[in-house]
């Protein structure tokens, strides 16, 4: 950044000799550090400034039975199979969304190195879901995307190229349907990050701008996102203590005129964690992972919509790392 | 006027056909993208879990073939 070392605060006065015994070490270590702008930290990904609030609001909710193993064959590969028996929604233009009940077995091999990295699910319909992050050098990223169907013209693909700075980030991502996007994020100071995005869409000849905001300490998380699509997200994050943060969440999205907020808690306790949230939309959800075992995990998940009285309960197991 | 109109004829043509090869060679080259498209998703739908599998045994510790096949 190029601007010159300045101080971030006043220090505080020094406390009187008789009580420096007594007074905890922490107000010592506290006298202020002077702000390196040139040594900023290096910033999240653009499309992960929110992940604290979406791992604790967004769990991946599920209705039905869910099993998962994961085999290893070795410290790189290994396989996984999965299996679901419930129903998912399908959006149906008549009233919204129908239930449909569906059952289908996944096969999975992962292949994980530090500069490598494979992961590719087959489902029985014949869809692949494939991805792969791959170090081209020490700082520039290529990950592929991409969901491959046997139904012609529904397939997606996307291709991203990273570029990790000193404090800065860069991406580019090209997409199917001729989707072109970028962006670019820069630590402003130890604390507060700032980020834009662009994007085209070739099809629709659409594009758009966005801008957004991360501030985080050790204890907290503030992010804000405006987008010229006419959306506003504001997420906070607070966490309370080792085991609790608490986050909240605002969204709104100007041309449907579309106001959601929702209010979340995630425990992370020595044999399970707990997630749940509570929605402006009348929706109440949990989530819940129980470590039965080494390497067993017990799933429970559930979500009531009030509004719409809808009811989905989900249970399952999961086997392997 | 005669000769004008002769030349903006003889000029069109010129044109026209130095323009419709550059088209023809833009939409060769589309062509052959989207048929390399099309071929390139195809082996990827049936190829991508085939290499992982043989990227994943090929490692270091090799596994052996029977962890591959077996459920334990």
């Amino acid at each position: 950044m190029g601007s010159s070392v300045s101080h971030a605060a006043a220090p505080p006065p020094p406390p009187p000799a008789g009580l420096a015994v007594a007074l905890p070490p922490k107000a010592e270590e506290k006298s202020e550090k002077k702000v390196d702008y040139l040594n900023l930290p290096c910033p999240v990904p653009f499309e992960e400034i929110q992940r604290e609030a979406l791992m604790s609001l967004k769990p991946e909710l599920f209705e039905g039975l869910r099993f998962d193993f994961t085999k290893g064959l070795n410290q790189k590969f290994s396989l996984s199979h999965s299996v679901y028996m419930g129903s998912t929604e399908v959006p149906s233009p008549s009233s919204g969304t129908i239930k449909v009940p569906t059952a289908h077995y996944e096969f999975g091999a992962n292949f994980l190195d530090p500069k490598l990295m494979l992961i590719g699910r087959v489902l029985t319909d014949g869809r692949l879901n494939a991805r792969v992050k791959c170090d081209l050098t020490d700082n520039l990223t290529l990950k592929i995307n991409a969901q491959l169907t046997n139904e012609p013209h529904f397939s997606q693909g996307m291709f991203n190229f990273d570029y990790k700075g000193k404090d800065f980030r860069a991406q580019y991502q090209m997409g199917n349907n001729a989707f072109y996007g970028a962006n670019y994020i820069q630590s402003v100071t130890p604390h507060l990050s700032l980020g834009s995005e662009v994007f085209w869409l070739g099809h629709q000849r659409k594009s758009g701008i966005g801008f957004a905001a991360r501030y985080n300490t050790d204890k907290m998380v503030a992010t804000a996102q405006a987008a010229s699509t006419g959306i506003v997200a504001l997420c906070y994050v607070q966490k309370v203590s080792e085991k609790v943060s608490l986050a909240s969440d605002f969204m709104y999205n100007h041309m449907t005129r579309d106001v959601t907020s929702s209010f979340g808690y995630d425990y992370i306790l020595r044999q399970c964690r707990l997630r749940g949230k509570l929605d402006s939309n009348g929706c109440v959800a949990a989530f819940l992972e129980e470590r039965l075992n080494m390497g067993v995990n017990f799933i429970l998940s559930a979500e009531i919509d009030h509004r719409k009285k809808d009811y989905k309960f989900g249970f399952g197991m999961t086997v392997g790392e | 006027m005669a000769s004008r109109v002769s030349s903006k004829g003889k000029g069109k043509a010129a044109r026209g056909s130095r323009g419709s090869d550059g088209r023809s060679t833009a939409r060769c080259v589309k062509t052959w993208s989207t048929w390399a498209m099309k071929k390139a998703k195809v082996i990827t739908h049936y190829g991508f879990i085939p290499l992982i599998i043989i990227i994943g045994m090929n490692s270091e510790p090799k596994p052996q073939l029977s962890q591959l096949l077996s459920p334990v």
